[in-house]
């Protein structure tokens, strides 16, 4: 038999035969790399995933007409989008805005594109239903005060396509009936408006006029998103891109926070863990002084001894560290889809680093007690005292 | 003699106990701390969203219709119109006044500048002093609630350091005319004129960058609304809605008395604003939706992430314990064998080595509270700059874990090594 053989018979006989003892050292170790593999996988997902949640606070990024240097429209709007990684914009609401009067009162009305409205502020609180057919609006709240309307009532708009002058003695006017099916409640501004969509509002003032603003929800860090208005108002003819610094100030100050907090707290957990799985494994070890003191007696040597013991501490924590890094994700997925619903990314670089960090733990917590014990008399130890 | 054999093994085992007694140390410090930073982080997050200004406006009965669509200007001071400034520190007495951070009274008007255009002039405090009847005091206005203004040229002015005199310029404002930081404009309202001294020059990002900011005094001088006030914005902490909140947001008279009595009584943003409401006459205060809705989504999904981490540390600390509880019994075979074979009962076996292993559990908790709640003050101060607060609930919980696990550790093994023959054990097989 060769001594490599004899020494993963030994190794592999011992994992065995002490089977419960070993259950624990493995259990110990697997606990200790789910944790570390799922929050680590956590803290770097939490950027991110916060993010998405901070995108409750509507666009972080408006783009607006840049007067004299081409038209602003839809083209210009999605040359703009081009610029930006498709997957992080949340939402696109384009907002063109005209006078109009309703029951002989001056009001303004804002075109947009609904669903896209809907995604780019979904802090709106809607009093009924959003539009989805033609000719149906949404009215602000302060609107719907002063026209004493509310959702089902029916309203006629009319928009004056071109003052009464010398040659034309009667105004132009264009006259659409539209039909209220909810109330916006904001808080803010938007209540002053009365919103239709994009199409409408074209019927209603004829010539496919410019948009008046274009309201983004990126989510992306503020660096990206500084880069971004950059690139779009050097490059994009027509459109000049300006941030909502009270959003992306306000959000990028309380998301270095929340990864700071995950960060330290990460770090207390991981490191009370990976001492705990140390004191186990000591405990673990020191419990088999006899059997080192027995081998020592029949002539081992202090070298293919510890050799043993690191090899069977090196499986477990190999082991260990596969079987954590495999729960640790379960966990983070987990985690995610309560917290945040929606899934993470599995991060391959962590298998390996999960599995290392467990070897490397798990050795240097036989390495003490193995080493103490090889270094007295082997009669001693044996006697048991 | 019960005593005495504890005794004998906790002095004797001193090494070995000392280990378990470390490692319970360890998790229930985990658990201490964990458990304290998750109750405390609820408040430690809300404080920081207040980055996001102010959360509740608050604007006369009819203001706004005026205002906004009719273009009528200050001056004619019409009941309802207007919310009165003596009124002001009411909102500090309200049964959720501790909850209110800041707040800060606004009032508008036009005025044209030299160069012919004009511009839109708000009265507002600044670093206001604020002595309540309730014998509090409080810095309170826009600085607070403008935190991510940037001051482009000179200072955020200061009320009595600067005096009355003094204004804050938007930064296309100050573009567009010129305006420089230390330069002194004159601006004519409708009622009056003033000179007045640029302090700072801000960048805000959104409409306020083609206003003038100046305190409040000097505005209504210049519309003549002395005593007056358009709108107030108030930054409250609050509790994330819930289907009772939504209920009651949309009439409080809806509710029983019961369910009236819980909604008035809980820092909803609906019963801050009612209560607000209360005290301001013809006033309307609604919550800001951008701000208001999205604390509460932030918070929640804040605490239930660490609730998930708090429970992946506690089921790790609890592992870590038991396992080490369970490896340190079975070590003690030979122990157990002896004491069978000189004629000692099971129960008296287990009594001896659950007491010593709960002792030992107990003094590593006493141990590891307090270094745990060490762990939360660093993770308060780091991240948050405050200290974590203390929670006597948390003391319990860590002390019913520590025992729960210690046993949950110990008595399989012990089980089994009872149920062993003692000569096979004492043989050493």
């Amino acid at each position: 038999m060769t001594k490599r053989k004899m020494f993963f018979r030994m190794i592999t006989a011992s994992l065995i035969r002490r089977r419960s003892r070993m259950l624990v050292a493995l259990l110990a170790i697997a606990v200790g790399a789910t944790i570390l593999s799922g929050l680590v996988t956590i803290y770097y997902d939490v950027p991110r995933q916060m993010g998405a949640a901070f995108r409750n606070y509507g666009a972080n990024m408006i783009l607006l007409p840049d007067a004299g240097n081409g038209a602003f429209n839809s083209q210009t709007v999605d040359e703009a989008l081009s610029l930006i990684a498709a997957d992080q914009i949340v939402g696109v609401a384009p907002y063109r805005y005209e006078t109009v009067a309703i029951n002989e009162q001056p009001i303004l009305v804002a075109g947009t594109d609904m669903a896209g409205a809907k995604a780019a502020s979904p802090y709106w609180f809607i009093n009924g239903t959003w539009p989805e057919n033609e000719n149906e609006l949404l009215l602000g709240q302060e609107v719907a005060q002063i026209l004493s309307a509310g959702e089902g009532d029916t309203l006629t708009m009319v928009y004056t396509l071109s003052e009464a002058d010398e040659d034309n003695p009667v105004s132009q006017t264009s006259e659409q009936r539209f039909k209220v099916v909810g109330v916006l409640e904001t808080g803010g501004s938007e209540e002053e408006y009365v919103y239709i969509s994009m199409a409408d509002l074209e019927k209603l003032t004829q010539p496919a006029g410019e948009l008046d603003v274009v309201e983004l929800s990126i989510s992306a860090s503020q660096s990206e998103l500084e880069g971004y208005t950059q690139t779009i108002s050097d490059r994009v003819d027509g459109a000049l891109a300006k941030l909502v610094k009270r959003v992306t100030q306000s959000e990028s100050t309380v998301l270095t926070k929340l990864q700071s907090l995950v960060l330290l707290v990460t770090i207390i957990v991981l490191a009370l863990t990976m001492i705990c799985v140390a004191t186990t494994m000591t405990a673990v070890v020191t419990e088999r002084r006899k059997e080192i003191g027995l081998r020592k007696a029949l002539g081992a040597s202090d070298a293919s001894i510890i050799w043993e013991f690191m090899g069977e501490g090196l499986l477990l924590g190999g082991v260990g560290g596969l079987l954590g890094a495999g729960l640790g994700f379960a966990f983070a997925q987990a985690v995610s889809v309560n917290v945040f619903s929606s899934s993470i990314a599995f991060r391959p670089l962590l298998l390996p680093i999960t599995v290392i960090v467990s070897i490397l733990v798990t050795g240097l917590a036989c390495i003490l007690p193995v080493r103490s014990a090889t270094e007295i008399d082997p009669a001693l130890v044996l006697k048991g005292e | 003699m019960f005593f005495r054999m504890i005794r004998g093994a906790l002095t004797r085992q001193r090494g070995k106990m000392l280990m378990i007694a470390l490692t319970i140390a360890l998790g229930a410090s985990l658990a201490t701390a964990m458990l304290n930073v998750m109750l405390d982080v609820g408040d430690k997050v809300n404080q920081e969203l207040k980055t996001y200004g102010a959360n509740i406006t608050v604007v006369p009965k009819a203001a706004s219709v005026l205002n906004n669509l009719y273009e009528v200007e200050g001056g004619e001071t019409t009941e309802g119109a207007y919310l009165r400034e003596d009124e002001l520190g009411n909102i500090k007495t309200i049964f959720w006044a501790f909850n209110i951070v800041d707040f800060s009274p606004f009032i508008d008007t036009e005025v044209s500048l030299p160069g012919g255009g004009t511009a839109t002039m708000v009265g507002t405090w600044f670093n206001h002093y604020l002595s309540l009847p309730t014998g509090e005091t409080l810095y309170t206005g826009v600085q607070n609630l403008r935190t991510w203004w940037d001051i482009e040229e000179g200072q955020w002015l200061d009320e009595v350091a600067d005096g009355a005199d003094t204004c804050m310029v938007g930064a296309a404002l100050a573009k567009a005319n010129g305006i420089h930081a230390g330069d002194v404009i004159r601006v004519n309202g409708r009622y009056a004129d003033a000179n007045l001294r640029v302090v700072g020059v801000y960048d805000s990002g959104d409409d306020a960058d083609e206003q003038i900011y100046a305190p409040m005094e000097i505005v209504q001088e210049l519309s003549n609304t002395d005593g007056y006030l358009t709108s107030i914005e108030v930054s409250a902490i609050t509790t994330p809605d819930n289907e009772l909140a939504i209920k009651a947001a949309k009439d409080p008279k809806s509710l029983s008395v019961s369910q009236y009595e819980t909604w008035y009584c809980t820092a909803y943003v609906s019963s801050i604003c009612y209560q607000i409401q209360e005290v301001i006459t013809d006033s309307v205060a609604s919550p800001v939706r951008k701000v208001a809705d999205s604390e509460g989504a932030i918070l929640e999904k804040t605490e239930l992430l660490m609730v998930l981490i708090t429970i992946l540390a506690l089921v790790g600390s609890g592992l870590g314990i038991s396992n080490l509880v369970t490896a340190s019994v079975m070590e003690r075979s030979n122990e157990i064998g002896l004491l069978k074979a000189i004629g000692a009962p099971d129960r008296s076996i287990t009594a001896v080595v659950l007491t010593e292993i709960v002792l030992t559990g107990i003094a590593g908790a006493v141990v590891g509270y307090f270094v745990g709640f060490g762990f939360a003050q660093i993770i308060g101060h780091s991240v948050f700059g405050s200290s974590i607060e203390m929670k006597a609930m948390v003391i319990p919980l860590v002390g019913v874990l520590v025992v729960v696990v210690t046993l949950l550790g110990s008595i399989p093994a012990v089980r089994t090594l009872l149920r062993l023959d003692p000569t096979v054990v004492l043989h050493g097989r």
